[in-house]
């Protein structure tokens, strides 16, 4: 049954995953111009001045002058046989230049991951068992003001404040001496010295925002008979609430493991952009700016696979979890 | 002023020779280096004939490093500009005059048609090979003369023909011209001039089809489309990221790649070059510093806050707009720093330019009317303009060099600045653009008086603040302008690309030297947006866009003529002539006079001048000699 499912699942993404290729491609060539232009006019807002003879040259090697269809078909063509073609802007492989930025990525969204859970849970859980006592709107309040705030702002604001006020650098995530050094035990340790700060930026707004659904969905559950008839037969108030309706309440936890696959990737791009973090939200942002059509093209494709496989796997774990949902 | 100008070439002479002098100092960690065995002494690295630098202020010490920045994306021009553009010649520090470089020295001969340059015995690549005249006729014959790489750069052909180059012996090539072509060595001396001696052959050449057989296999390895891309990547060109992306590619930078600027880095770091070939006046090989920083900041925000911070030691690019200032110099004391001040070297930041090849038939007519152009510069209140938007900084100009400079032009750069609405009307009204009711006035076809002005807002924000004063000082004469922002690419495509412009706001900070487009005067540039058409025409020999008006064709022979100069005096009378006519039709308007910038420099940085000019062509700061910079007791 399980396996039934996954495999439509699959087959139905192929077709999906055509349609997003050509609508991301479509997208990425609409704004006028081409990458050819854009840089022409970025060295020109640096007062630089690029040689027309060269543009036009190369305007011609990059097939810029081909229709849109033939652009594209060029560029599917060379995917499905896995090249992904050039970055205009860097003359490097298109997948090299992702996978470069990869792990770094991965790791601060797994780590901005397991920091939301494991503030929000706990605190979601004291919040809805004391409601209305003093802990509760604290948390609630620090909840508002996190939600509210964006996290590119509060990350201006504590750079700015870490600069003027401490003379330090809150940006980057290695020490300069540590930037390009190979990996060692020493690296990890300045790595880990220097990652709490943007998973906390990152993870405010996620964390507010479980906070409040869990206190929610569990509100919902206390008041329920079979709490009652639990408590009723004696279980300590502990392995009640944690056996039973946190149980339940913990279902949009798992729902949103899907939506973090993509954020492996795009994650809080205006973030990581404003901390400079060497991760790959940054270089999808640059390329979409650029008209990089190819490394865009790559990152947009590879946003839409992962956000399929993370629904996938979220539907799975919910299942898993709750026997309540069955695959249908 | 004026004999400086280009005197290198006039006489011709050879350049300075240089006080026979050896090298005798070096970094300590070259010493180190020197002493263990792994390179040669300094004398042989410097090459036999090293050039003497004469520092600014005093001969420095050793060591310590430059932190610069850069942004996130297509900003690998900002290294180019420290590190500088090591072509055979370069500008003097005040831009006046072309010296040698890499060359020792160079004779220009037979009226400007041939150019001879002496290479310096002995010199070598950052890698330690020799450099010789082998590499420039590489770099001639198998890529600047290579159609499958790329076609041959126009600076590189007179009279429609490709230069010849000749290697006379290892250290003597000759390039001989059709034409006599004066303008040469300000385009070598220019950023976009480095091809001649940009490749090592004995590295990049087996890149190239014609010199490696299992070229294939190598183009495999890296994952490249094609050898052209697989050349790009290992060896870059002039003005793409990837020049420096390779720490292994040999260059003749005073600094060279350690940590490259790749996709997505987050910092770029040169070091010294042990090989480089310029030693100060006591004999010590430059450059002072040990390594270039550059950490990757993604806006340009998060750069003034490293900079006032005090985690920056030279800065002008991204920074320098009017509007940083304040803060910036606020915090002076506390970074650490000192303003110098980056000139302009002409004309004005901000011109408006209506299409007189406009694809509409009734607007094209009403813009080629000279009054009512005049009209319009007679109808802006500059001093308004100056006084609210510009902070009060800089004069009522319409384009041009400035008074002091041997270039400037009386005429094209003072007329029409009185602001005059009266005399505009008269100028109107006889035009027949009679106002209807709302007060607008009519074309003959019944049509209001409206037009759009095209405008970047990001690229420089007085452009907007001062439409707005100008809409409403047109809006007086009966004259409908509106302001039609929009993103800067399609800008480009809008105005330079198709042609679909009314008019457009540019600047026109030249001042006509060699080198120097002057795309206000001619319509030769994608920047010459009065007439996009008539530059398609001449671009394209003719194939393509508008044939131009007598008027244009006139200039545009002056200005052929004019680059093949080699008098600077018959070179600037020649310009003169061209300002004549440019004046006499007045196609662009301008406001006010380009105002200087201001970098920041840290107070311990030393030689690095108080003011230098702003050029992409000089290029600011490489010719005040970044190599010559030191700390001061660090």
């Amino acid at each position: 049954m399980l396996l039934f499912y996954i495999g439509r699942r699959v087959l139905w993404a192929i077709p999906f995953m055509f349609a997003v290729s050509l609508i991301a491609f479509a997208l990425i060539s609409a704004p006028p111009g081409d990458y050819l232009t854009t840089f022409a006019a970025t060295l020109a807002q640096s007062g630089d001045v690029v040689d027309e003879a060269r543009l036009d040259a190369l305007r011609e090697r990059y097939g810029f002058d081909q229709p849109f269809i033939v652009q594209y078909l060029r560029w599917i063509g060379g995917v499905l046989q896995g090249d992904f073609g050039i970055s205009f802007e860097w003359q490097q492989p298109v997948g090299q230049l992702i996978w470069e930025r990869m792990a770094l990525s991965v790791t601060l969204a797994l780590a901005t991951l397991m920091f939301t859970w494991a503030v929000a849970l706990p605190i979601g859980i004291y919040s809805a068992v004391r409601k209305y006592s003093i802990g509760d709107y604290f948390f609630t309040t620090i909840g508002f003001i996190g939600l509210a705030t964006p996290n590119f702002l509060f990350a201006l604001v504590l750079m700015y404040v870490a600069v003027v006020h401490f003379g330090s650098d809150v940006s980057g995530l290695f020490s300069s001496e540590y930037q390009d050094a190979p990996w060692s035990l020493a690296k990890v340790g300045d790595l880990l010295s220097h990652i709490w700060i943007p998973v906390i930026i990152l993870g405010t707004s996620a964390t507010a925002s479980l906070v409040r659904i869990m206190r929610a969905n569990l509100l919902d559950e206390l008041y329920r008979p079979y709490v009652t008839t639990a408590r009723a037969k004696g279980l300590s108030e502990f392995r009640l609430i944690m056996k039973y309706p946190v149980r339940i309440a913990i279902n949009p936890f798992i729902s949103t493991i899907g939506w973090a696959f993509p954020q492996l990737i795009s994650g809080a791009v205006i973030t990581a952009f404003v901390l400079s973090l060497p991760t790959s939200g940054p270089l999808m942002l640059q390329a979409l700016l650029a008209q990089d059509m190819y490394l865009a093209g790559a990152f947009i494709l590879l946003l839409c696979c992962l956000s399929i496989v993370g629904m996938l796997v979220s539907d799975i774990l919910l299942a898993v979890i709750d026997p309540r949902i069955r695959f249908r | 002023m004026a004999h400086l100008m280009l005197s290198a070439a006039v006489l011709p002479m050879l350049a300075i020779p240089a006080v026979a002098q050896t090298a005798t100092g070096q970094a300590p960690g070259l010493a180190q280096m020197v002493e263990a065995g792994e390179l040669p002494p300094v004398v042989e690295r410097v090459s036999d004939e090293p050039e003497v630098v004469e520092p600014l202020n005093a001969v420095g010490d050793y060591g310590g490093d430059l932190r610069i920045y850069l942004r996130g994306s297509s900003d690998h021009n900002h290294i180019l500009r420290v590190v500088g553009p090591q072509g055979l010649v370069r500008w003097d520090p005040d831009y006046t005059e072309i010296v040698p470089n890499v060359a020792e020295s160079f004779e220009v001969t037979e009226g400007g048609r041939v150019f001879t340059f002496h290479l310096r015995d002995g010199m070598k690549w950052s890698d330690g090979e020799p450099f010789t005249a082998d590499d420039i006729m590489f770099n001639i014959e198998d890529l600047v003369m290579n159609e499958d790489f790329a076609p041959t750069p126009p600076r590189y052909m007179s009279g429609g023909e490709p230069m010849k180059v000749e290697k006379v012996d290892d250290y003597t090539v000759r390039f001989t011209f059709k034409e006599p072509y004066g303008d040469f060595l300000a385009e070598l001396a220019s950023p976009l001039g480095q091809h001649p001696v940009l490749y090592a052959k004995h590295y990049c050449s087996q890149f190239l089809p014609s010199y490696n057989d299992s070229l294939d296999k190598l183009i495999e390895a890296n994952d490249a489309s094609d050898w052209q891309n697989l050349f790009l990547q290992k060896c870059g060109d002039l003005e793409i990221p990837a020049r420096w992306g390779n720490p292994e590619r040999p260059t003749l930078d005073p600094w060279v790649i350690k940590e490259p600027y790749v996709g997505g880095t987050t910092r770029v770091v040169l070091e010294r070059n042990p090989y480089f070939w310029q030693i100060d006046t006591e004999g010590k090989q430059l450059p002072y510093i040990d390594q270039v920083v550059a950490p990757v900041d993604q806006d340009v925000e998060s750069l003034i806050l490293s900079v006032i911070g005090g985690n920056v030691d030279f800065g002008l690019r991204h920074i320098d707009p009017p509007s940083n200032r304040p803060v910036l110099a606020e915090n002076r004391e506390k970074g650490d720093y000192r303003f110098f001040e980056a000139k302009s070297t002409g004309g004005t930041d901000m011109s408006i330019s209506l299409n007189l090849t406009h694809k509409d038939p009734d607007l094209r007519e009403l813009f080629n009317e000279e009054d009512f152009r005049v009209a319009l510069s007679l109808g802006m209140d500059r001093q308004e303009i100056i006084d609210t938007v510009m902070l009060g900084e800089g004069e009522p100009w319409q384009q041009g060099p400035f008074e002091d400079h041997p270039y400037y032009h009386e005429q094209i750069a003072t007329q029409y600045l009185e602001h005059d609405p009266e005399r505009a009307n008269e100028l109107l009204d006889g035009l027949g653009l009679e106002r209807g009711e709302d007060g607008i006035r009519r074309m003959d076809n019944g049509e209001p008086v409206t037009f759009q002005v095209d405008v970047i807002p990001t690229f420089d924000p007085t452009w907007v603040d001062s439409l707005q004063l100008i809409e409403q000082q047109w809006a007086e004469l009966g004259v409908d302008m509106e302001i039609n922002p929009m993103e800067r690419t399609f800008f480009y495509e809008r105005t330079s690309n198709s042609n679909d412009h009314d008019a457009a706001v540019w600047r026109a900070t030249q001042s006509w030297v060699p080198g120097q487009i002057p795309q206000m005067l001619v319509p030769v540039h994608h920047d010459s947006r009065y007439g996009i058409a008539w530059r398609d025409w001449y671009l394209s020999g003719g194939a393509e866009g508008e044939e131009p008006p007598e008027t244009i064709k006139t200039r545009l022979e002056l200005y052929e003529k004019a680059r093949g100069l080699t008098d600077p005096q018959e070179r600037i009378e020649t310009f003169h002539k061209i300002a004549d006519i440019a004046a006499e039709e007045f196609e662009v308007i301008g406001v006010s006079t380009a105002v200087p910038t201001y970098g920041i420099v840290k107070n311990d940085l030393k030689n690095v001048p108080d003011s230098m000019p702003s050029s992409w062509y000089y290029p600011t700061p490489s010719p005040t000699l970044p190599q010559t910079w030191f700390w001061q007791d660090e």
